[in-house]
């Protein structure tokens, strides 16, 4: 079972990176699709990346008794993958949820108490009424309206 | 010096698109993604000099002789902070990209 360590590591960490981002509704309920492509095309660019490593001749995988030592590629172990998917979910989510706190900050500062509440209700009719809203209206909205 | 040569491009890639993502966002907001990146930049940074340290001490992977800089962080080669530095940048610039393409789409089926 010392083998699962790392991936369940991985998954797990996964796992609670998706319960911070749901409570604080930072990317995937917010925008899903983008945050899907977002994650999954920064993964396919890191994936490439090691790829490169690997053919240069750079990395080599470890015979860790933590690995499930299953093999995607020469070198390439099971858990790479699953691991930049991690990275870049933890970067994503990181990238946004401070972008967040800066904005609750400036919205506090402006005095204006609703300023969370208009903030998450443009960013849910920016998903489902894109049609009638487009996001620049709502971006501009939520950046108007308080000193700068 | 191979490992930071391959680091290159992908540098480039993710500093032009988080240039052209931010592009698309109104001043304040746009102020605040540079922040942001910055920060959790840092706090990244710091995750994978401690986890990338972890990773190489366990024995998950290895890097072959003749082919870093040289000088690391804990266990972990510069190189591989170059990482973290392309997803802070890339990740959030293709979301934001992807987000604003969607709202155009939407306003044209008007």
């Amino acid at each position: 079972m010392t083998g699962f360590t790392y991936l369940g590591a991985l998954l797990a960490s996964i796992a609670a990176m998706a319960l911070i981002d749901v409570r604080w509704r930072l990317a995937f309920r917010r925008a899903p699709a983008a945050s899907a492509l977002a994650v999954g095309a920064g993964t396919l660019v890191l994936l490439a990346w090691d790829l490169a490593g690997i053919g240069f001749g750079v990395f080599f995988r470890g015979d860790s008794a933590w690995a499930t030592g299953v093999l995607l590629a020469p070198e390439l172990p099971l858990e790479e993958p699953v691991f930049l998917v991690f990275l870049c979910y933890l970067s994503l989510v990181a990238v946004l949820g401070v972008e967040r706190m800066l904005e609750r900050r400036s919205g506090a500062q402006g005095g204006d108490a609703a300023s969370d509440a208009v903030t998450d209700a443009a960013t849910r009719s920016s998903q489902t009424d894109a049609a009638t809203r487009p996001t620049e209206t709502n971006a501009a909205a939520r950046s108007g309206g308080r000193p700068s | 010096m191979t490992y930071s040569l391959i680091c290159l491009p992908f540098l480039a890639v993710a500093v032009v698109l988080s240039l052209a993502a931010a592009r698309r966002l109104p001043p304040a907001a746009r102020r605040r993604r540079w922040l942001a990146i910055g920060f959790a930049g840092a706090l990244v940074l710091v995750l994978t000099g401690v986890f990338d340290s972890l990773m190489v001490a366990a024995g998950l992977f290895g890097y072959v002789e003749g082919t870093r800089l040289g000088p690391t962080i804990g266990m972990a080669p510069i190189e591989d902070f170059a990482y973290p530095i392309v997803t802070v940048l890339l990740v959030p610039a293709i979301w934001t990209l992807a987000r604003r393409r969607r709202a155009r789409g939407g306003r044209g089926e008007d």
